[in-house]
């Protein structure tokens, strides 16, 4: 059996053993904060990881493979934005769940797909065109219900148990399967390694032959089955679906998690393991923010230092390299 | 050929919508007023996304972008709304928000330039910041505004505006700063060799989009009223929407301010045409198609018209 993680940098290697620390220390204190109130457990803390993390994992996972191309997708919330209209209108129509899920997971991968398509046959940069898509996707979710249901009231409020099955039961399970199947196809597969390579040097993989838009668009193919799960985890894990409000910042998180990760914010680096990694260390702040007993006002504002300081150290580390690639 | 387009698009968005605007058409006398007040109306609410806009010019002429102007002018109004009006508000409010609104810009540019983090992920990042720190400033209230409210109205909100607009751009054009920024914006690596401190006027830049943004606040907050934690979400893209409109190119090298005015009050028509028709939720599709328009226009259209000119 070969080492796994052969195809990792040392620098890589490195992000992922800080994660497992982190992340091990922020459990330890939360697992010691729930020794001192009698009103919450670990386990009980252990159990809603799972269903409350795969949303931002999953969409991660996706994410991953468009960073380490050297593209990026911002409108991964809008998506979700429009999936959630379309399970709240199925659910209003009392769809079977089965239905709703596939119609919510479907939607989102298809309109991720829809991205990478247009970012190819426009050839616009990715990060402005998913940038358009931002409140795009968002104003779609909200006239579609708009305009399904003239008096809809702004939001869906999903009361029937068996609707919340992926995201409050199965959740974790999902989330789970799905970074297997992804460490795995990363470890022997090939289509991850062009990704890499083409967002190391897309100008080599077209001397190579690559046809480096299809790749492209590969990725973001991948990324909308991912995003598909996600949307299904996040909006079944809701009692109400509100378009204008719905996932909200939620790009923010995701990529400051993949980036947390290792993954290269300009790409050609990056991997599953350490998306998991950051992502989980990102939540476990989140949480140890409330056991500290920060007030809620502070906690967006510290969280999005704590992104802001993670791109900041990842951009720092590699500007001297950015610098010599300028120079040669 | 875009200063003839813009004009063009303006007068055909200004027939479609002002029959829905409350403009009469029954008399001259009657259509001259009601278009005065539809005109003013426009330029008051197009006035801090006047001032945001010649800011996000010379920011995207660099190279750059600014996604976190919306939560900057937010923040800034937030610790300007604490405070009471009158002599409180000059001598505390406003040296306060100018100071938080310098740094605010300066920490944007320390990112971008210092860090190297790519400026739409290091603003996206501010955006997030600025906004949790506008729910501590303002938590769940809805602060009332300190500003006189002539800053807010015809014509007050309209002379600032043209103020700086129209001095500033007109400094702005002739001066060395905007060669050096083109040239930045354009090949920063032959910037640097020709003696430019890029980090220095990246700084320089964002600070001066953190300015702007303190007089856009102020603009906007006397108009409004009052502020809360959610005050003007959305306001960094029709920023962006406009200024690409008016042909600035995101990759930098190149920008039109007076271009970036026609952009504004195309998207402000626009958006008070929705509001007039009562689909206002438009907004929000049409912004991002509109965006990739712009940016389409300005890479491959320019490009082939480039093309035809030297053929």
């Amino acid at each position: 059996m070969t080492d796994p993680f052969r195809r990792l940098s040392p620098s890589l290697k490195q992000r992922v053993g800080f994660l497992i620390f982190g992340n091990l220390a922020l459990m330890g204190y939360i697992w010691f904060c729930t020794q001192r109130t009698a009103d919450s457990s670990f386990t009980d803390e252990l159990s809603r990881f799972g269903p409350n993390v795969a949303p931002e994992l999953l969409a991660g996972l996706g994410l991953t493979g468009i960073i380490a191309a050297g593209a990026i997708d911002l409108s991964i919330g809008g998506i979700i934005v429009v999936a959630g209209s379309v399970f709240g209108i199925l659910y209003e129509r009392e769809i079977s769940p089965a239905l709703c899920f596939a119609a919510c997971a479907l939607t989102a991968c298809a309109l991720s797909a829809l991205n990478g398509y247009a970012i190819r046959l426009l050839k616009i940069p990715a990060i402005i065109f998913t940038l358009a898509g931002l409140t795009f996707y968002r104003g779609v979710g909200l006239l579609l219900a708009k305009w399904v249901d003239p008096s809809f009231p702004g939001h869906y409020s999903l009361q029937k148990a068996a609707y919340h099955a992926p995201g409050k039961e199965y959740g974790g399970v999902i989330m789970y399967a799905a970074l297997a199947v992804a460490i795995l196809w990363e470890w022997h597969g090939k289509t991850p390694r062009t990704w890499l390579a083409l967002g190391s040097s897309a100008e080599a993989c077209r001397l190579k032959g690559m046809r480096t838009g299809r790749t492209l668009q590969s990725a973001f193919l991948t990324s909308g089955a991912f995003l598909g799960l996600a949307a299904l985890t996040k909006i079944t894990n809701q009692l109400t679906i509100e378009p204008s409000r719905l996932a909200r910042g939620f790009e923010l998180d995701v990529i400051g998690g993949v980036v947390l990760g290792g993954t290269n914010i300009f790409g050609g680096e990056g991997s599953y393991i350490g998306t998991a990694l950051g992502v989980f260390f990102l939540y476990w702040v989140g949480q140890a923010l409330i056991y500290a007993g920060i007030s809620e006002y502070w906690r967006d504002a510290i969280q999005g230092a704590v992104i802001i300081a993670v791109i900041g150290f990842d951009c720092a580390i590699h500007r001297k390299r950015k610098l010599m690639e300028e120079l040669r | 050929m875009r200063t003839l387009i813009l004009p063009l698009l303006l007068a055909i968005e200004l027939a479609v919508f002002l029959p829905y605007s409350g403009v009469r058409f029954d008399s001259w006398q009657a259509f001259s007023s009601g278009l005065g007040y539809y005109l003013s109306d426009i330029v008051v609410l197009s006035a801090p996304l006047l001032i945001l806009a010649l800011g996000m010019t010379i920011v995207l002429m660099t190279a750059g972008i600014d996604l976190s102007v919306g939560a900057m002018v937010t923040l800034i109004a937030g610790v300007m709304s604490s405070f009471e009006p009158g002599a409180e508000f000059w001598l505390k409010a406003v040296p306060l928000g100018l100071l938080v609104a310098i740094a605010l810009g300066s920490f944007n540019g320390f990112l971008i330039a210092r860090l190297d983090i790519p400026p739409i992920i290091a603003t996206l990042g501010t955006l997030i910041l600025y906004r949790g720190l506008c729910s501590v400033v303002l938590a769940d209230r809805e602060n009332l505004s300190p500003v006189p409210a002539g800053m807010g109205e015809f014509p007050g909100a309209a002379l600032m505006a043209l103020a700086l607009v129209s001095l500033g751009g007109a400094y702005f054009a002739r001066s060395r700063l905007r060669r050096e920024i083109l040239l930045m914006g354009g090949n920063r690596i032959a910037a640097r060799y020709a003696g430019i401190p890029v980090h220095r006027r990246i700084v320089q830049v964002y600070a001066l989009m953190g300015v702007l943004a303190f007089f856009a606040a102020l603009c906007a907050l006397a108009h409004d009223g009052s502020v809360n934690a959610g005050w003007q979400e959305g306001l960094e893209l029709k920023i962006i929407v406009a200024v690409v409109l008016g042909g600035t190119r995101v990759d930098g090298g190149r920008g039109s301010i007076i271009g970036s005015i026609l952009g504004v009050f195309l998207v402000t028509v626009l958006e008070v045409g929705l509001i007039g028709i009562h689909h206002s939720d438009w907004i929000l599709i049409l912004l991002g198609p509109l965006l990739v328009l712009g940016v389409w226009l300005n890479t491959h259209v320019n490009a082939a018209l480039r093309a035809v000119r030297s053929a």
